[in-house]
């Protein structure tokens, strides 16, 4: 027993509906193939309809005088009684229209002139297809990557976009003076915003002098050296590139996403001072050079194994926090070839002295421009010591995907109220960039506090834990 | 390499030749091709050469000249349907659209429409009314068929013996306003295939894209711009449908602005799909907008204005003048 | 001549109407033709006249139920196809409409793959190089140029063949028709132009197509035009055959005019009781193609009843043979489309496949 429903066809009319005329079949009658069942009339004529199944007639979905709708139930068949054994063109036809999903009549189609008629698109609305191995790929580089130039012109125009072309038109920003970001070296409009701020006075993130002390006195470029005021030509353009283009990629990358703030304290260090002076005069420091960096480091590792949250970074794309439980301690370096950020992997976990050797290696091979570009991945926290420089403070900017970065200004000499009284004391200022998307203010003023103690009583601190 | 100079009337002729040589399935048919020789004389000798069965006078109906030579094809025969001018195509249009463009597809294979239609197009030559169309675009939009467009002597030579070698139905677009000038042709090799695009000069401000008689036109307006210093680099088309896009990429990413010249009026043309492609795959090297130059949105006019309606050389540079602009 | 009743374009039939078998399938002599078939021959043509009749039923049976976009039947043109397709050898090549289902069969066309166009799972359905019968032609009086150039190249081949070509009294205004019947006089091309005159061009009466008998317009070309009874399949191909042999010997094109009715609808979506009375059509039927076979099979040849069933029987098995064909017939791959568009590579068909391979539209299987 099966049951088969045969729709009223589109008979090619190019009308949506039609009137029974006259039944030719009765319920109950038993019909052949083709035989006739009934006679509609459309607007345009009246056409006989031969039966597609043999079998017995079981209903009649309407009465002389209806108007039926095309593609609705006309007539229901039982196809498996007639005789017992089902025809086998019936047979065949309900194998096709179980594995066709798309006959070609079906009911998704609105009847028109001539044809099967017009394919009803209402199903069209959700997206059905969706381009594989090809996610978010701009146009230009499909089309550029799907036949290999074979002689790629020597002299590129600078890629950017219309608009972005525009917008540094409209701020007197020289795009051919810019070094992409984006893809491919795109320039983007972050690009040109970086640009613009360039062009204006401000903070950039000056390296703690570990490396070449000759350095403070001569005139250099990000690790070029720069020929004199009186030597050099007037217009002086140096291309972007090595050292230069990393921090400025860097820069640009994490000064536009990461929204920073600043927290700032200034300091008694002469505990640390102190404690510095000491310690060069035992036996197992000589040939280290200590000085109160190391106990900055240690000051700022000690912070973040109370406050871990410091030690973490944004990750956009995956919408989440990264919390570390190690610091890998970053160390800005001014090198000859410019500023670098390597870092101590598990700095947390070094003593004083172990510590002070990690440093004397890192600057060694800064200077010596050994850095590995392993040892300049992964750094979670950083300290820029801008004091040899003498200045005071700088507000730093954090390198791409860490939470905070520190900086060391000058330790000297000042006015202090110690114990009451106005003395004189070595003090330095501290500040701390963070990244505000994930740290407040309240946690950064607890570490930078958390490491201003740290300096004011280096001792209490490594001998209590 | 045996290099003779010739015009390009000489060359497609001396092409032709060397294609009834070398395939004896190769036929001509069109109308006053044989004793007198074509109205250009582009057939000129051909058919004393070949025979008349090779070389056929036709009555005067285009949409026969067509249709035959699918037959033609049909029973294996490579022919070369030449229409006395562009404006006298539109009578085969119903066959070349409905039949040469579809019959390959339709066979499933079976049917190698292995045939050309020579095209003498655009204008130039002081003619009457119908005598100086570009109808090029409306068979580039028709899938099935081919359209290819020579510019020189060489390429003459070279691309109507390419194209009755190939397979598909190519409409063959000729200069008429350039058949009578010279240049070198290499008798020994072609210097591209028939669907590649030929760099004519190298330049680094601005890439002006042509065919056909408009390359003579951009040449110089390119000697101009030097001598007011822009670098034009000049790229001839050659091959209409399909597009060979890559050397115009690789050149738009040097300069970063374009211009596209044609005689035929810019709406739905070979410019426009060029100001499309060249945009979609160049859009991070654009400086400027492609413009196109091209015909008046006019049916061409009588012949005394038409130096008014092709592009001149003054309308090339005012083009190339809004695309340098752009940037200030 | 026993017209029996007198009805539009009746006078368009005048005495040089070739006929061997009235309508009552009685034989008639002719002065220049005479029938050249036996009766095994004439049955032969009987069961073809059958056989196409049957399959075109159920190719409208199909079109009703909602299986084919469209169908074009052939009811009461079985001589004029049968008749003209016999006459033809199997080095001789055809160029036909959309109606010419008989034809197909004649040429050897599996029946289902007529039907793929139909189905619209094709734009063409068979190969026409195998079968040396075009795919159909849809743009009217396209195929006639196409008979005429193939007919050019059998001569510059130096062939002993013929090209024969089909269209109706509505295509017989078409520029291409008349632009070949210039070309094939000019050339003096084997090619034979096989008009159907039916007398309806959907709803235009063919006395809108002609002022003059269509067959006499051969002469105004330079050629021979010959109007046949087009419901007598003895002259049909005897008419044919006499053309074809003498357009492969060099005698030049010859037109045709098979005189003849479309018993049925212009196709399925047509509707011709808007246009012409049920009085023409019951006098076409007393002209009907196969009765008058029969009639001939039994009186002259006493053929017998249980022959005639088996006919019907074969071709009743050969209608649901090709009803379980046609619904076989799935969608076809979508990528299949790109196929054969060009002879050689082609950027933009690359890029179409492509694009359909990377959304997912097709597997790529093909």
């Amino acid at each position: 027993m099966s049951q088969e429903i045969f729709l009223l066809p589109d008979v090619g009319e190019g009308l949506v509906e039609a009137e029974i005329v006259t039944w030719k079949v009765r319920e109950g009658d038993v019909v052949t193939l083709n035989q006739p069942l009934v006679d509609i009339e459309t607007a345009k004529a009246t056409v006989e309809l031969p039966s597609p199944y043999a079998g017995t007639v079981t209903k009649l979905h309407g009465d002389v005088g209806d108007v039926m709708h095309v593609h609705e139930p006309l007539i229901t068949f039982d196809v498996g009684t007639a005789s017992g054994d089902a025809t086998p063109a019936t047979s065949q036809h309900t194998a096709i229209v179980a594995s066709d999903t798309e006959a070609p009549a079906g009911e998704g189609r609105e009847a028109v002139l001539v044809g099967y008629g017009v394919a009803n698109e209402d199903g069209l609305a959700t997206r059905t297809h969706r381009r594989r191995g090809v996610t978010s790929t701009p146009l230009a580089t499909i089309s550029s990557a799907s036949t290999p130039v074979s002689t790629p012109p020597t002299s590129l125009a600078p890629r950017s976009t219309p608009p972005v072309r525009l917008y540094a038109k409209q701020h007197g920003v020289d795009i051919e003076s810019l070094t992409g970001s984006g893809r491919d070296g795109l320039i983007t409009r972050d690009d040109v915003e970086r640009a613009l701020r360039a062009d204006a006075p401000q903070d950039v993130s000056v390296t703690a002098s570990v490396g070449s002390r000759g350095a403070l006195n001569t005139s250099r470029f990000v690790g070029r050296d720069i020929e004199s005021w009186a030597t050099g030509p007037a217009e002086e353009r140096i291309p972007v590139k090595g050292v230069l283009r990393s921090m400025s990629e860097a820069m640009v990358q994490s000064a536009f996403s990461a929204p920073h703030a600043v927290v700032w304290m200034r300091v008694d260090a002469s505990a640390t001072m102190e404690l510095v002076a000491g310690l060069k005069t035992r036996p197992h420091t000589q040939g280290l050079r200590l000085s109160p960096l190391v106990i900055v480091a240690l000051g700022l590792c000690d912070a973040a194994r109370n406050f871990p949250g410091i030690n973490s970074s944004f990750d956009a794309a995956a919408g989440e926090v990264i919390v570390r439980r190690s610091v890998n301690l970053g160390i800005a370096a001014d090198t000859p070839r410019g500023l670098i950020v390597p870092n101590i992997k598990g700095a947390d976990a070094l003593n004083l002295i172990d510590m002070a050797k990690a440093l004397n290696v890192l600057v060694e091979k800064a200077r010596q421009g050994t850095t590995t570009p392993n040892e300049m991945i992964g750094t979670t926290l950083t300290i820029t010591n801008v004091g040899p420089f003498g200045v005071d403070a700088a507000m730093p900017i954090l390198p791409p995907g860490t939470g905070a970065i520190l900086a060391i200004g000058k330790i000297a000499k000042a006015p202090w109220v110690h114990d009451d009284e106005i003395v004189v004391r070595h003090v330095v200022e501290l500040a701390l960039a963070f990244d505000h998307r994930q740290i407040d203010g309240a946690l950064a003023s607890r570490v930078l506090a958390h490491v201003g103690n740290f300096l004011n009583n280096p001792g209490v601190y490594l001998l209590a834990g | 390499m045996a290099t003779t100079t010739m015009t390009m009337a000489k060359a497609l002729n001396e092409g032709l030749r060397r294609a009834l040589e070398e395939d004896k399935k190769v036929l001509l048919m069109g109308e006053d091709i044989g004793k007198l020789g074509g109205v250009f004389r582009i057939t000129d000798g051909l058919q004393k050469d070949f025979g008349e069965d090779r070389v056929i006078d036709s009555p005067l109906a285009e949409s026969a000249i067509v249709g035959t030579a699918v037959g033609l094809a049909i029973r294996g025969y490579r022919t070369v349907c030449e229409m006395q001018f562009d404006g006298f195509v539109y009578p085969a249009f119903d066959q070349i659209v409905s039949q040469v463009a579809k019959l390959h597809k339709r066979s499933d294979g079976a049917y190698v429409m292995g045939l050309v239609i020579r095209l003498p197009f655009q204008g130039g030559i002081g003619a009457i009314e119908h005598h100086s169309e570009s109808p090029e675009a409306y068979f580039a939009h028709t899938a099935g068929l081919r359209v290819v467009a020579c510019s020189t002597p060489n390429d003459a030579y070279w691309m109507i013996q390419q194209a009755i070698a190939h397979d598909d139905p190519i409409i063959f677009c000729e200069p008429k306003s350039r058949y009578w000038e010279k240049g070198e042709v290499d008798l020994d090799r072609p210097s591209h295939g028939l669907f590649e695009t030929a760099r004519r000069r190298e330049g680094t401000d601005v890439t002006v894209i042509g065919y056909g008689a408009s390359m003579k036109t951009i040449l110089r307006a390119a000697d101009t711009a030097a001598s007011e210093g822009v670098s034009l680099e000049v790229i001839d088309a050659r091959s209409l449908s399909p597009l060979d896009l890559d050397p115009m990429v690789t050149s738009i990413q040097k300069t970063g602005r374009f211009v596209t010249v044609q005689e035929a009026p810019h709406m739905a043309s070979i410019g426009s799909e060029l100001v499309a492609e060249l945009t979609q795959r160049c859009f991070y090297s654009l400086r400027a907008p492609g413009v196109r130059v091209s015909g008046y949105h006019v049916p061409y006019p009588p012949t005394r204005l038409e130096e008014d309606y092709r592009p001149s050389v003054d309308r090339i540079l005012d083009a190339v003048d809004r695309v340098m602009g752009f940037e200030g | 001549m026993t017209w029996g009743f007198v009805v539009k374009g009746e006078s368009m039939i005048d005495e040089e109407l070739v006929q061997l078998l009235t309508p009552e399938g009685q034989r008639v002599a002719h002065p220049d033709y005479e029938s050249t078939l036996d009766g095994e021959a004439i049955f032969a043509l009987y069961r073809d006249m059958v056989i196409v009749r049957r399959l075109c039923n159920e190719s409208t049976s199909l079109q009703r139920q909602g299986q084919l976009a469209l169908w074009a039947p052939i009811q009461g043109q079985e001589a004029a196809q049968i008749g003209a397709g016999r006459a033809l050898q199997p080095m001789d090549f055809t160029f036909p409409t959309y109606r010419e289902h008989g034809i197909a069969w004649c040429r050897g066309v599996p029946a289902q793959d007529v039907l793929r166009m139909f189905r619209a799972v094709s734009n063409g359905g068979w190969d026409p190089q195998k079968y040396r019968h075009s795919v159909p032609t849809v743009v009217l009086g396209n195929q006639a140029l196409h008979a005429v150039g193939y007919a050019m190249g059998i001569q510059r081949d130096g062939a002993e063949e013929a090209v024969m070509t089909f269209f109706g009294d509505g295509a017989s205004s078409q520029g291409d028709t008349l632009e070949s019947f210039v070309w094939a006089a000019s050339f003096n091309a084997p090619v034979v132009f096989f008009c159907q005159n039916n007398q309806w061009g959907i709803s235009t009466p063919s006395s809108l197509q002609s002022k003059v008998p269509l067959y006499r317009r051969a002469q105004g070309f330079g050629f021979s035009g010959v109007r046949v009874d087009g419901n007598d399949v003895l002259a049909v191909y005897e008419v044919t055959k006499k053309a074809l042999d003498n357009a492969r010997v060099g005698g030049g094109p010859t037109l045709i005019e098979a005189y003849t009715y479309r018993m049925g609808a212009h196709t399925t979506s047509d509707d011709p009781t808007r246009y012409r009375i049920d009085a023409e059509v019951e006098v076409w039927k007393h002209r009907d193609p196969v009765e008058r076979v029969k009639a001939l099979l039994v009186h002259e040849y006493q053929a017998k009843g249980a022959a005639f069933d088996a006919v019907a029987h074969e071709a009743e098995t050969m209608a649901l043979q090709l009803r379980e064909d046609v619904l076989a017939m799935g969608r076809p791959d979508p990528i299949t489309m790109f196929d054969h568009a060009y002879a050689s590579e082609h950027a933009l068909i690359e890029e179409g496949r492509r694009e359909m391979l990377e959304l997912g539209i097709s597997g790529g299987v093909h």
